[in-house]
């Protein structure tokens, strides 16, 4: 997460730094027997527990509006802070002033501006709950778990499908989907029975849901169908993600016997989960038809 | 009818003929062995016993049980293709073997016995296709919808394995659209919903067509395998379906209790105690018959409500009409309507 803030890192410390050059610039340094250590500590602990929460709020928190307003008056009370505890080792002219205001007037500001980033952030966060409820609520009503492979089903997919093509089109951001399709399963199971169909399907669905990204939702969307929504993701993207799954798919298919696989991958850009269903039932149809996508796992 | 139409006690289902296959699937699923047969008569030493049988109220609690365990909706789908691919039942071997549907369809019928003893069937002709209306022979409980699924499921998996594609193939259900989507992934057919039947229709062309496995050898072996299997489970129908027949060939007289009852050879009182069993009774059975038969009457020709009436039995018109109006919600005129302009 701190790497989405590094502009933001570099130019606290240049502020600081100012401020540090700005301290010794105009005042010098008090002799070690003027020191007085419980002052200092007071103010050392201060700074500290301020530093500790701008590297919380760095961490835990997405590049966005209410994180800048949380991040910034922190750094606010930071700079007040730092320059209280310099001035505990550095005396400074009586007649400058600017060093006393730099001192005390940073962090009531600051806190004004923490206090309306924690509002944001209650607010997101009632948002969220919100969210979370419905799709908790939702998962329980049904249970959309498929009993052999542990993914989930179509209603599940179709649910999540229109929740995310929502949201991404919102923010303007690119979701693609990956689909997955058994060749021929039907003469598989015909062939090797249904036990080793079905252990089949429960061993790729785990390579599926093993070498996808954790934020990316398999589902089983047929009997030899299966689907991954790969969102914030674009095509070319998804494209170098298909490259590798097939690599792997090649990779691991040990015995001679396993059936074909059909991958394609396909950028969602329809309104409604149903359409963009269809239009990943077509994409596999013409892939099958021209069967350059397919692979043979040997 | 010679025939004595079986019992609810009798066990007239063998093991192998779904119930192994089922539970197989199932404990794939994660569902437990002892939590399946829990309820039913069923010990699981028999389980692979080759002529290992149980009753059919049996096999509708092993159904029960198997939707309760497992949330699977794909479960009766999967039975079917399983019962279809099945190397310990003949009949679907045979099936696989046949010249072409005809020959495989008349074969699972004529054995339909040995594997759905719950369903009888009707043909008719419309337009181009041939179709084919399922009844349920017994009393299916709330296990219709699951069993018809799995009926469909066999073949149409058997019509896609041999003849390459269900086009042109459509089904009519009499249950409202909740399975949709389940039964576009797994079907690839027409579905249509609350219809008044379980009908497929199969059109004309397909009937013919030669199978990519027939082997008129193979299929006389698998024949005589099951009808070997005939001195095992005897060629028997069950109660209801019987007196649907009975009552069919008899319009427009109808027969009456006892009647029936002389003509199956039991007593009027073991009669009424066994249709209880079913989950029916003799007035019902004599309604859904004359149901069936007014609503093919005006599917295939211009019926005069008079002409109606008296072909199915009723003492007049009124009569007649207040019954159409109860079985359908509308009056004979509008449904011949609905009929004659699509």
């Amino acid at each position: 997460m701190w790497r989405q803030h590094r502009y933001k890192m570099l130019f606290s410390l240049l502020l600081l730094l100012s401020g540090l050059l700005l301290a010794i610039d105009t005042g010098d340094a008090k002799p070690g027997n003027e020191f007085d250590w419980l002052d200092i500590l007071g103010e050392g602990t201060t700074l500290l527990v301020a530093c500790g929460w701008l590297g919380l709020i760095i961490s835990s928190r997405p590049a966005g509006r209410v994180t800048e307003w949380l991040y910034y008056g922190s750094l606010l009370l930071v700079y007040s802070y730092f320059l209280d505890l310099l001035d505990e080792f550095i005396r400074y002219p009586d007649h400058i002033r600017l060093m006393s205001w730099l001192e005390s007037l940073p962090a009531p500001v600051g806190m004004l501006v923490l206090t309306y980033g924690l509002i944001g952030w209650h607010r997101e966060q009632r948002a969220i709950n919100r969210q979370l409820r419905g799709r908790e609520l939702f998962l329980r009503d049904h249970q959309l778990i498929d009993p052999l492979t542990q993914l989930y089903g179509i209603e599940y997919l179709q649910a999540v499908l229109q929740r995310e093509i929502e949201l991404h089109q919102s923010q303007r951001k690119a979701l693609s989907l990956l689909i997955l399709d058994i060749d021929n399963f039907a003469a598989f199971n015909r062939q090797h029975g249904m036990a080793s169909g079905d252990a089949y399907l429960s061993q790729l669905s785990e390579l599926l849901s093993n070498q996808l990204r954790y934020s990316d939702v398999v589902c089983r969307y047929a009997g030899d169908r299966f689907i991954a929504l790969l969102p914030n993701t674009a095509l070319p993207q998804a494209n170098i993600m298909a490259q590798h799954l097939r690599q792997q798919l090649s990779q691991l298919a040990i015995e001679k016997q396993q059936p074909q696989l059909t991958l394609v991958e396909m950028a969602v850009q329809q309104n409604s989960a149903k359409s963009a269903l269809h239009a990943a039932d077509q994409a596999m149809a013409l892939a099958k038809k021209t069967a350059t996508l397919s692979l043979q796992p040997i | 009818m010679s025939m004595r139409p079986f019992g609810y006690q009798d066990k007239i289902l063998l093991l192998q003929h779904g119930s192994t296959e089922l539970l197989a699937l199932a404990q794939r699923r994660g569902a437990q062995l002892h939590k399946l047969l829990s309820g039913t008569g069923i010990f699981e030493q028999d389980l692979h016993k080759p002529h290992g049988r149980l009753h059919h109220t049996d096999w509708l609690k092993l159904l029960q049980n198997c939707q309760q365990q497992l949330n699977s909706p794909e479960l009766p789908y999967l039975l079917g293709n399983a019962l279809l691919n099945s190397r310990y039942i003949s009949l679907c071997q045979s099936l696989q073997y046949a010249q072409n549907l005809r020959q495989a369809l008349a074969q699972l019928y004529y054995f339909r016995h040995q594997l759905f003893p719950c369903f009888y069937v009707r043909l008719y002709q419309q337009q181009h296709c041939i179709v084919v209306e399922f009844k349920p022979a017994l009393g299916l409980a709330n296990q219709q919808g699951f069993m018809q699924t799995v009926v469909f499921s066999l073949l149409l998996g058997l019509i896609k394995q041999q003849l390459g594609s269900v086009c042109g193939i459509s089904l009519q259900l009499q249950q409202a659209a909740s399975h949709q989507l389940q039964h576009q992934l797994h079907w690839g057919v027409d579905v249509s919903f609350n219809q008044s039947a379980d009908c497929i229709s199969i059109p004309l062309a397909l009937w013919q067509q030669r199978f990519i496995d027939a082997d008129t050898l193979k299929f006389t072996a698998t024949r005589r395998t099951c009808r070997q299997l005939n001195r095992v489970l005897s060629k028997q129908r069950a109660l209801p379906e019987s007196i649907c027949r009975l009552q069919r060939r008899a319009l427009p007289q109808l027969l009456n209790q006892d009647q029936v009852a002389t003509v199956l050879g039991l007593s009027s009182s073991s009669l009424k105690r066994q249709l209880s069993q079913h989950n029916t009774n003799f007035a019902t059975l004599l309604d859904e018959v004359r149901r069936d038969a007014a609503r093919q009457l005006l599917q295939q020709g211009r019926y005069s409500n008079r002409q109606l009436a008296l072909k199915l039995g009723y003492s007049d018109e009124h009569n007649f009409r207040r019954a159409f109006k109860r079985w359908t919600g509308l009056i004979p005129s509008s449904f011949k309507g609905l009929f004659h302009f699509n």
